[in-house]
């Protein structure tokens, strides 16, 4: 017990000492910000005013596409756009052309190869009826650009009609408003007011957080076998301690760091608290507006952590084990690292729907039950029945897992040489 | 006198490989030993059987009389042929770690460190991490690390490859001193001057198997003054001649020679004379050397007769 004591030790304060550790926990919050933060930041790029010419042989239906472009800078309705900020938008400069002749639309599309003008609104005669408009524009990539533009001429066709049928100003800016729906989210503890992109966020991130954190220090716990098996340390270690003791010292040493790197952030993150949220809300915008998670998530991430770098921590342990350099270990770590990318590639549907049945399965499934299952907890919390099994299936499984890779280690440490097969890593596990 | 060690019919098989064949020596206390032979022979795999590293398939090993144990084992220290540190935690860090691994405190641990390093001229380079160090100075912190716990018996695997002549010299000097503290030291080497001059007995290992085992007096001795060693000036072409000369080992201006039996020493000498002009003519015990060439020789033909 001593000897393990030592070897956790040991493995802690190495690891806690270096920079990597410090610059990893100062980056990773920064980058996971970064991460809604800056594509946002990119939207506001083309921020600076669009001219625009609108063409019609109706002065009334161009003048509202007019005004209603020159007003969506500083609102209008909210909009399926509303995630972007409304100074995002980008600020419209309109000029109108009455008399659409073919002359008229080459010298506009001259104009904007030429680059003197952004876009051209071209809208028919019978576009009333057919509702169609044509939208000459360079950067046609510009999503913000032309939704604002669709919209714009949609309100401004629909009034058109409206005002023919008798309708007033006012009467059809009601019919034509937006209708704000109040998102509900019902839980076992209560309703809670939500935003649709905000619950979508918040357990994403806690979801990167889970994968990045087993995944990096199930690695550390990799690189930790194989520099005392390539540096030949182990023959030193193993004439003290036994290669179980090395390994669960190795194990609870590094995930040890973890936690602790978890505590930093959960630390911070509180300290800093509802004002850093403020000043988060104030630069993301209102996408985190009413993000909601359940209390239980603070306690729930240590624990899934533990059960998810515990598992991938022995399987790594195994195939640092077994392999003698570098390349060797790319190679054997990928199929063992195909589950945790798995639970990212499906993260976006298990979060949109984490009760359908793919869900349930997987956060049972040992290898990927501790992301999954923290996934579905952060965004609805499943019946406490699930969450217990998926517990005790982890447990279970971790069990037999500890036991198969010690074998593994305990055989694979003292080889050098040539990788070993599956056969022969089968006859390592039969070694008594 | 008590065993120190005791290898009993010990044998361990990789797959088809039989790696120890069969093997049987004891070590008394207080005795420096030598375990000797060709690479690949079983040497390393010896070794990690006295210290538990890897558990025999058959036979049994003893140490102080005892089975093997975490307990005993403390009273063991390990050079490993491959030197083996975290080359990124400091000297001392890396000396204390691996004596509390022994049972020592951090004070004491860190107290016996300084006091090696001080003896081994590394005292400086405490502070320094390991991969700073030169190959020869780690090598110095290795021994440091396998006897910083005062243990009773010694294994050192090649302990002076790669150390100059002055750190050697350091090195031989600590191992005496063990010696004469009573400690029993177990070396396995390729360096047989070394153990010529270090060892009382020795067993000689080749394929796995013991092919010559005792104390390193007798057997030289049971050779016999049957060899020579001779310099001279020009040809000697009479070291090819098989009623005469049984074995050589011909440097050029310098010969040592083993006579076939029955051949007469005085005869070869006259006829030697005829061809080359002698400087030196002695009648010597075999070295060490000659002793190890020709039974590593005479096992393989053996062997491959068989």
């Amino acid at each position: 017990m001593r000897n393990v004591l030592l070897i956790i030790r040991r493995e802690y304060l190495v690891r806690v000492r270096t920079k990597a550790f410090i610059i990893f926990t100062v980056l990773m919050p920064l980058f996971m910000g970064g991460l809604i933060f800056l594509p946002e930041q990119f939207m506001t790029s083309g921020s600076e005013t669009r001219h625009i010419v609108v063409v019609s042989s109706d002065p009334v239906l161009a003048g509202l596409v007019q005004t209603e472009l020159a007003a969506s800078r500083n609102g209008g309705d909210e909009d399926e756009a509303s995630v972007i900020k409304k100074n995002n938008k980008p600020d419209f400069e309109v000029s109108v052309a009455t008399a659409p002749t073919e002359e008229l639309r080459h010298q506009l599309i001259r104009k904007i190869q030429d680059g003197n003008l952004d876009g051209v609104a071209w809208i028919d005669d019978d576009a009333v009826t057919t509702r169609k408009c044509t939208y000459y524009s360079r950067n046609v990539t510009d999503f913000v650009e032309s939704s604002t533009v669709s919209r714009a001429l949609r309100f401004a066709l629909s009034q058109r009609q409206l005002s023919e049928r008798g309708f007033s100003g006012a009467q059809s800016k009601v019919l034509l408003s937006q209708v704000d729906v109040d998102t509900i989210h019902i839980n076992r503890s209560g309703a809670n007011k939500s935003n649709g992109m905000g619950a979508f966020f918040l357990p994403f991130l806690l979801l990167l957080g889970i994968y990045m954190t087993v995944l990096i220090y199930g690695l550390y716990v990799m690189r930790s076998v194989m520099e005392e098996k390539t540096s030949r340390i182990i023959e030193v270690l193993l004439s003290s301690v036994t290669p179980m003791q090395l390994m669960a010292g190795k194990i609870i040493g590094v995930g040890a760091v973890g936690l602790t790197q978890i505590a930093i952030w959960a630390l911070s993150g509180s300290l800093l608290g509802t004002g850093g949220m403020a000043v988060a809300r104030q630069v993301i915008g209102n996408s985190m507006k009413d993000a909601h998670v359940s209390t239980s998530v603070l306690w729930l991430f240590p624990v899934f952590f533990v059960l998810g770098y515990a598992t991938y921590a022995c399987l790594y342990a195994a195939i640092g084990a077994m392999v003698n350099s570098d390349e060797e270990a790319q190679q054997m770590q990928f199929p063992v690292t195909l589950p945790l990318i798995l639970c990212m590639v499906l993260a976006t549907a298990i979060i949109r729907d984490p009760n359908t049945p793919l869900a349930f399965w997987l956060s049972m499934f040992p290898l990927t039950s501790p992301i999954i299952m923290f996934v579905r907890t952060a965004v609805d919390m499943p019946p406490t029945w699930q969450v217990s099994l998926s517990i005790g299936i982890s447990l279970a499984s971790l069990y037999g897992l500890v036991w198969l890779t010690s074998r593994i280690y305990r055989v694979g440490i003292l080889m050098y040489g040539k990788r070993p097969t599956l056969p022969e890593i089968l006859k390592w596990i039969r070694y008594a | 006198m008590p065993l120190t060690l005791e290898l009993d019919s010990v044998t361990k098989t990789y797959d088809e490989f039989v790696a120890v064949d069969n093997l049987s020596f004891n070590i008394a206390e207080g005795e420096v030993f030598g375990l000797l032979g060709p690479n690949g022979a079983g040497k390393t795999s010896s070794i990690r059987m006295m210290i538990g590293i890897i558990v025999p398939d058959s036979g049994a090993v003893r140490v102080f009389g005892e089975p093997l144990s975490r307990k005993v084992l403390d009273r063991v220290g390990y050079l490993p042929e491959e030197r083996g540190f975290y080359k990124k935690m400091k000297v001392i860090e890396n000396l204390v770690f691996f004596a509390q691994l022994k049972g020592l405190s951090v004070s004491e641990a860190t107290r016996r460190a300084h006091q090696w390093l001080e003896r081994l001229e590394l005292g400086r380079w405490a502070s320094s991490k390991i991969e700073e160090l030169s190959k020869g100075m780690q090598q110095k912190v290795q021994f440091v690390a396998a006897v910083i716990h005062d243990p009773d018996f010694l294994i050192l695997d090649e302990p002076f490859s790669g150390l100059d002549p002055a750190s050697s010299l350091v090195l031989k000097d600590a191992l005496l001193d063990l010696k004469m503290q009573g400690k029993t030291i177990l070396f396995s080497t390729h360096r047989m001057d070394t153990v010529e001059r270090l060892c009382d007995s020795i067993c000689l290992v080749n394929q796995g198997r013991s092919v010559l085992l005792g104390v390193l007096n007798e057997i030289k001795a049971s050779y016999g003054r049957s060899s020579i060693q001779l310099e001279y000036e020009g040809e000697l072409p009479l070291l090819k001649d098989p009623e005469l000369v049984a074995s050589s080992n011909d440097f050029g201006n310098y010969v040592e020679l083993r006579l076939t039996p029955g051949a007469d020493a005085q005869r070869f000498l006259q006829l030697a004379m005829r061809t080359a002009t002698i400087r030196r003519f002695e009648m010597v015990e075999p070295s060490l050397e000659e002793i190890f060439i020709d039974t590593v020789h005479s096992t393989k033909s053996v062997i491959s007769h068989a």
